[in-house]
């Protein structure tokens, strides 16, 4: 993954969800990854095309999700329902969005696409042939996952 | 649908093992295996013939000259109630020295394995039903690669025991060791033996560094003028810390690491060009860029070579630390040999590369390891990166390079690296190391 990418998606990340949950945000060591992993109960995942070709996974526990959602709308939630589901979605538009317009200030041409959410137990992700980017997140209702795979067009 | 595979959960769990930060000399006593915190280690040796002490515990099997200092010998498996093999007279037996708060001494046990180096969180406390040792002695349990070290702790272990025998005046009373010279000269060529092995083991736990086939030939040298050395300053030819190992390995490092190439290297590395004709793409890959001076030193030379033909460098590192700073390299003058001048402008705060070449240059934080998504190239620069991996993984990128490389493409190694593949022909040009793909 080109070097130049990597702050934006960090610095965005933390940008939203300080100001989103208005709470400590602390971030674990990056890695990259190569092989597929388990999804810990909800993913949002947003495409990226232009410059480049790929997808960035938002991945959390349903009790994270749910504690996330209760925050930014102000009310407890203590289902999974469509407000909630609207909400994740949303914050992982925020966070790849402003990434996005970061990346362009640099000169780099992305487009997202609209996020799709996905919920259930025992999924894995895999990344055939990309590896990916993982910024993890620590939340003080758990643990967040932000797993970047693009590569260049060529 | 589909659950977590077991491999998923090895891998999860290596990444954790990743993050050493606690190291232990393991050995086996009847046939377990067990763990001292290397800290704790002085150093590991073989002997033989210890001096009986009368009327010591059972477990004490006598004191030990260890180039002029007097120890205690304990075994352990006498000690915890272990069948011990009895050995002959004349038979080495594995001994670890400790140095514990004040004194040294020795503690023999079945055969000492390796050094092993794991995540301290990994360890998990004793459990009850341990039934060999008693529980209070044993500081935690750890696995690693499918093996379960038990991890003593020696202080609880040998401190009630060892206050007086370490006060008595034994120096004095103690005879040397009988046999000549014959004897202690095989028993240095022994010692000789387990200093290596123990080197190239610390080298691997402390560095990363493993020793094979692509880089044996230095390090056998090395050792032997390692031991000379460290003999002459009266220092252990074993690598006790970090530090040790960063000086031994302080002169494997190929010519400008870390720096700009000067103008002997660049012309060495020119000429194994000197036959190659080309135009249109050159396309260069540079796995283990580090923070870039190499990658932007071999994209100067190739630019002054072929002025004309359409340069694109992929440059890799796993480190990202180091390589976040590559794509917009900020040096001062007296750093930059003089020829590669026009190719820097002056930027905000100090010189930086002109476009031209940052934009040949694509830096990535990518492990080499995985899937690399890119076409054949001309060129392979690869200095000091095999030796930083594992042998298996030392051989598969090896096998990568040979994937990725066109016919007649050329493969730039370390300078106290070599490959032997049947890939490959040697073409070295100066101290540059460098093969020819067949």
């Amino acid at each position: 993954m080109r070097v130049e990418y990597i702050n934006p998606f960090v610095e965005a990340a933390f940008n939203v969800l300080r100001e989103v949950l208005d709470d400590e945000v602390k971030r674990g060591e990056l890695y990259l990854k190569s092989t597929s992993q388990p999804v810990l109960g909800v993913a949002v995942i947003v495409g990226l095309t232009g410059d480049v070709e790929g997808r960035v996974l938002f991945d959390m526990k349903r009790d994270t999700a749910l504690a996330i959602a209760s925050e930014m709308n102000g009310e407890e939630l203590a289902t999974m329902d469509d407000l909630a589901k609207a909400t994740i979605s949303e914050l992982a538009n925020m966070i790849t969005g402003q990434a996005v317009t970061k990346l362009h200030d640099l000169g780099f041409k992305f487009d997202l696409t609209p996020p799709a959410i996905i919920t259930g137990e025992n999924m894995e992700v895999s990344n055939t042939g990309v590896e990916a980017l993982i910024v993890p997140v620590e939340l003080k209702s758990g643990k967040l996952e932000i797993n970047v795979a693009v590569r260049e067009r060529t | 649908m589909s659950t977590i595979s077991s491999g998923e959960l090895r891998r999860e769990e290596a990444e954790k093992v990743e993050n050493i930060d606690y190291k232990m000399v393991t050995f086996s006593l009847a046939g377990k295996d067990y763990g001292i915190d290397i800290m704790k280690v002085k150093e590991i040796s073989k002997a033989k013939r210890f001096t009986f002490v009368p009327n010591a515990e059972p477990f004490v099997r006598g004191v030990y000259n260890l180039r002029g200092d007097i120890i205690s010998m304990i075994d352990l498996r006498i000690m915890f109630n272990l069948p011990a093999a009895k050995q002959g007279e004349q038979s080495f037996e594995d001994m670890i020295i400790l140095r514990l708060d004040n004194f040294l001494i020795g503690v023999i046990v079945d055969s000492i394995d390796k050094v092993v180096g794991i995540n301290s969180e990994t360890i998990q406390p004793p459990h009850p039903i341990f039934g060999d040792i008693n529980i209070k002695f044993i500081k935690g349990v750890v696995e690693n690669e499918g093996r379960l070290y038990l991890i003593l702790d020696v202080e609880r272990i040998l401190d009630d025991h060892t206050e007086d025998k370490t006060s008595s005046p034994a120096p004095k009373l103690v005879r040397e060791p009988r046999g000549g010279a014959e004897r202690e000269k095989a028993e240095a060529e022994r010692a000789g033996e387990v200093d290596y092995s123990f080197v190239i083991e610390t080298l691997a736990t402390f560095l990363g560094f493993y020793v094979t086939d692509h880089n044996r030939r230095w390090v056998k040298d090395r050792f032997d003028r390692w031991k000379q050395i460290r003999g002459e300053n009266g220092k252990e030819v074993q690598l006790q810390e970090e530090q040790d190992a960063r000086e031994f390995l302080s002169s494997f490092f190929s010519a400008y690491n870390q720096r700009f190439w000067g103008e002997d290297y660049r012309d060495a590395f020119k000429a194994l060009f000197s036959d190659f004709d080309h135009e249109g793409n050159f396309l260069v890959w540079n796995p283990g860029c580090g923070p870039g001076y190499e990658t932007y030193s071999l994209a100067v030379a190739l630019k002054e070579l072929y002025p004309d033909v359409h340069l694109k460098v992929w440059a890799h590192d796993q480190d990202l630390m180091n390589i976040s700073t590559a794509p917009n390299l900020v040096f001062q003058e007296p750093d930059l040999p003089e020829y590669m001048l026009d190719y820097s402008s002056e930027g905000k705060n100090g010189l930086q590369f002109s476009k031209e070449i940052r934009d040949a240059i694509l830096f990535e934080y990518h492990n080499v390891l995985h899937s690399n998504p890119f076409p054949e190239v001309d060129v392979i620069v690869s200095r000091d990166l095999l030796s930083f991996l594992k042998e298996a993984e030392q051989e598969a990128l090896v096998a990568e390079f040979s994937e990725k490389l066109k016919p007649g493409g050329v493969l730039v190694v370390g300078d106290h690296e070599e490959i032997k593949s049947p890939d490959f022909e040697s073409i070295s040009s100066g101290t540059l190391r460098a093969y020819r793909k067949r």
